[in-house]
């Protein structure tokens, strides 16, 4: 049985978060949890984001693990994070939401690309960041088609 | 500056010419091989194999050529009308049409481009296929249909024209002048006319007299074609020198001439070459008398030494090496004075799958110097650049339509790169560019990606992987000022 790419769980609202490596653990756990992936993909993540920042511009960061991780990889899978007060991803960019990724097939490509074009107007941003409820989320980024 | 201009749009010219030949030299090869070793002077002839010459020569040549040009113009589409209306061209024609072809094929195309920028925004959704399909029907129908009654007539004009020409100075006696028609007429295809026509019957005349006539070596002396092709063997690059010491063997040994047709017709100085071999050739001819009895066919070296008469060996094998000789020396001038520039068209050319586009990014390379894949932040401005100093019509033939695969590439493939990728789809999709976005890992970059988009921590790997592409480098995936960048220029460019 294939899982729900995003589901509600995967979805964490408001975290306070000190640093980037908390920010990886963070949303790799909630794949780790999630059974979307084994511990060994956080490591990965971290390898991910020494070679390249996964930030992305506009508050995004999206931490995933690297090319061999995939097999560390049991579903495919993401998790959302919002991190108001925004998290310091280095070189002065700083994120404030977060999607933890575990790709295995192209399953999530289609979400990701509704976050993407839902995250490149600034305007989407804040109302992601004032979210009250996960359903709010799901909704924004599953309407764009 | 405005010298600077003119020799762009002549190198240009010739790097279109060469664009439409280079990438079907294999066609003319097979149907040289083919040819040299299956027609009935052949040297293992046989009846069947012998059937493919004719189509070959008159429709698939011609037919790649037509192609090739309006393709290079204008895509695939344009590649399909250029096909199209050379079909008319041959059907009206009863030679050969290689140069209808060249300039049916590009002409088709831009008529394409034409018809399509009048109508194509104004399709609705869902009825684009449906005009598709039909304008280029109706367009192609249209121009294959005018070709047929144009060609034919035109063709019959100039070969009339030629061949009274040659009659004239052969009747003045200036035989070593013939050359200036010949020669030409030759790359034409329009040299049957005048060797059948005019050369051979007078030529049976003076045999019968005297034994032997001086005008069966005036068209079937192989020497100038070799000269060419020994020069593009020596001082050509890429494609076309590799493949030329092949060539010389089919044409010098085989006689089929036609295979170095496509040399000088990529090289159109080479003319000057092959007339003064021509020149040089049928001056040593009358000087030493010589002769030969019948007409060679094909016009191999064998066929010529085995129709020389007793006595006659040294002026004809003179002929055949001075000829050679000079188009050779003429050959080599002109292929290294433009050799900086065009070849390494060709060399680049080879090194890709997709011939047309690299002679074309390079046509750009040699205008502004830029490494082998520059990062496109400072490249796209320099193309940009370029095209506004080049010939407007350059345009045209220019980056929008080399572009037909743009790949976003990250580490794994799953994450940045299918965000990069749906924005910049996305960004397309809203300026109606109908250019595909995949996204995929470093290590998976596919090799015909013509643009590859990396985060900038990433591009060195990238450029490692899949040097020839152009490489995009952004900082911020989400907002790149990268994309509009890109969309802006396909757009620009493919209006």
């Amino acid at each position: 049985m294939a899982k729900p790419v995003l589901s509600k769980e995967n979805i964490k609202l408001n975290v306070a978060i000190p640093n980037k490596n908390e920010a990886i653990r963070y949303t790799g756990d909630i794949l780790v949890q999630g059974g979307y992936v084994d511990a060994g993909y956080i490591e990965k993540m971290y390898e991910r984001e020494q070679m390249a920042t996964t930030y992305m511009g506009n508050y995004l960061a999206i931490p995933h693990g690297t090319e061999d991780a995939k097999q560390n990889v049991l579903e495919t899978g993401i998790s959302v994070v919002t991190v108001p007060n925004g998290v310091d991803f280095g070189d002065g960019n700083i994120a404030k939401i977060l999607i933890g990724i575990a790709g295995k097939g192209d399953e999530h490509l289609g979400i990701l690309s509704n976050i993407a074009i839902v995250c490149s107007e600034e305007e989407n941003i804040d109302k992601i960041l004032n979210a009250t409820s996960e359903e709010e989320i799901m909704e924004l980024f599953s309407e764009v088609q | 500056m405005a010298e600077a201009t003119t020799r762009a749009k002549i190198q240009r010219f010739g790097s279109y010419l060469s664009g439409m030949i280079m990438p079907n030299i294999g066609a003319f090869i097979a149907w040289g091989l083919i040819t040299a070793l299956f027609i009935p002077d052949g040297w293992f002839p046989n009846e069947k194999l012998a059937t493919l010459v004719g189509p070959m020569i008159t429709y698939l040549l011609p037919l790649l050529i037509g192609f090739t040009g309006g393709r290079l113009v204008y895509d695939f589409r344009g590649g399909v009308l250029g096909a199209i209306a050379t079909m008319g061209v041959i059907v009206g024609a009863e030679i050969p049409m290689f140069l209808g072809a060249m300039i049916m094929g590009p002409l088709a195309g831009f008529a394409m481009k034409l018809v399509d920028g009048g109508f194509q925004h104004r399709i609705r959704p869902g009825f684009e296929m449906l005009y598709n399909n039909f304008s280029a029907g109706i367009l192609g129908a249209f121009l294959a249909g005018i070709s047929v009654y144009f060609v034919g007539p035109l063709v019959n004009a100039l070969t009339n024209a030629l061949a009274s020409g040659v009659e004239v100075i052969v009747s003045m006696g200036l035989l070593p002048l013939a050359s200036i028609i010949i020669e030409p007429a030759k790359i034409l295809f329009l040299n049957n006319a005048i060797n059948h026509g005019i050369l051979s019957p007078l030529g049976v005349e003076q045999a019968a007299s005297a034994g032997k006539s001086v005008l069966f070596l005036l068209e079937s002396n192989p020497g100038p074609g070799l000269g060419i092709l020994l020069a593009f063997s020596v001082f050509g690059k890429g494609i076309s020198k590799s493949s030329a010491p092949g060539a010389a063997i089919i044409q010098f040994l085989g006689g089929i001439h036609e295979i170095y047709f496509p040399y000088v017709l990529m090289r159109p100085m080479l003319l000057l070459a092959v007339i003064a071999g021509g020149i040089s050739g049928v001056f040593t001819f009358t000087l030493f008398n010589a002769g030969l009895v019948a007409t060679p066919s094909p016009g191999s070296i064998f066929a010529l030494m085995a129709l020389t008469p007793p006595g006659n060996y040294p002026g004809v094998i003179l002929g055949v090496v001075i000829a050679a000789a000079v188009s050779f020396a003429i050959a080599s001038v002109v292929l290294k004075t433009s050799k900086a520039e065009e070849e390494e068209d060709l060399t680049a050319a080879a090194n890709r799958m997709q011939e047309m586009k690299g002679k074309k990014s390079d046509a750009t390379g040699y205008l502004t110097p830029q490494p082998a894949a520059g990062v496109i932040g400072d490249t796209s401005e320099k193309n940009l650049a370029s095209d506004n100093t080049q010939a407007v019509q350059s345009a045209p033939v220019r980056s929008a339509h080399e572009i037909k695969k743009v790949v976003f590439a990250c580490d794994a493939g799953m994450g940045s790169s299918a965000m990069g990728a749906s924005l910049l789809r996305n960004k397309f999709k809203k300026a109606q560019i109908d250019i595909p976005v995949s996204n995929t890992a470093i290590n998976q970059i596919p090799e015909d990606a013509d643009v590859v988009v990396t985060h900038k921590d990433l591009t060195d790997r990238a450029k490692a992987k899949l040097p020839q592409a152009e490489h995009i480098s952004v900082e911020n995936f989400m907002n790149s000022p990268e994309y509009d960048k890109l969309a802006q220029r396909l757009k620009d460019q493919g209006e």
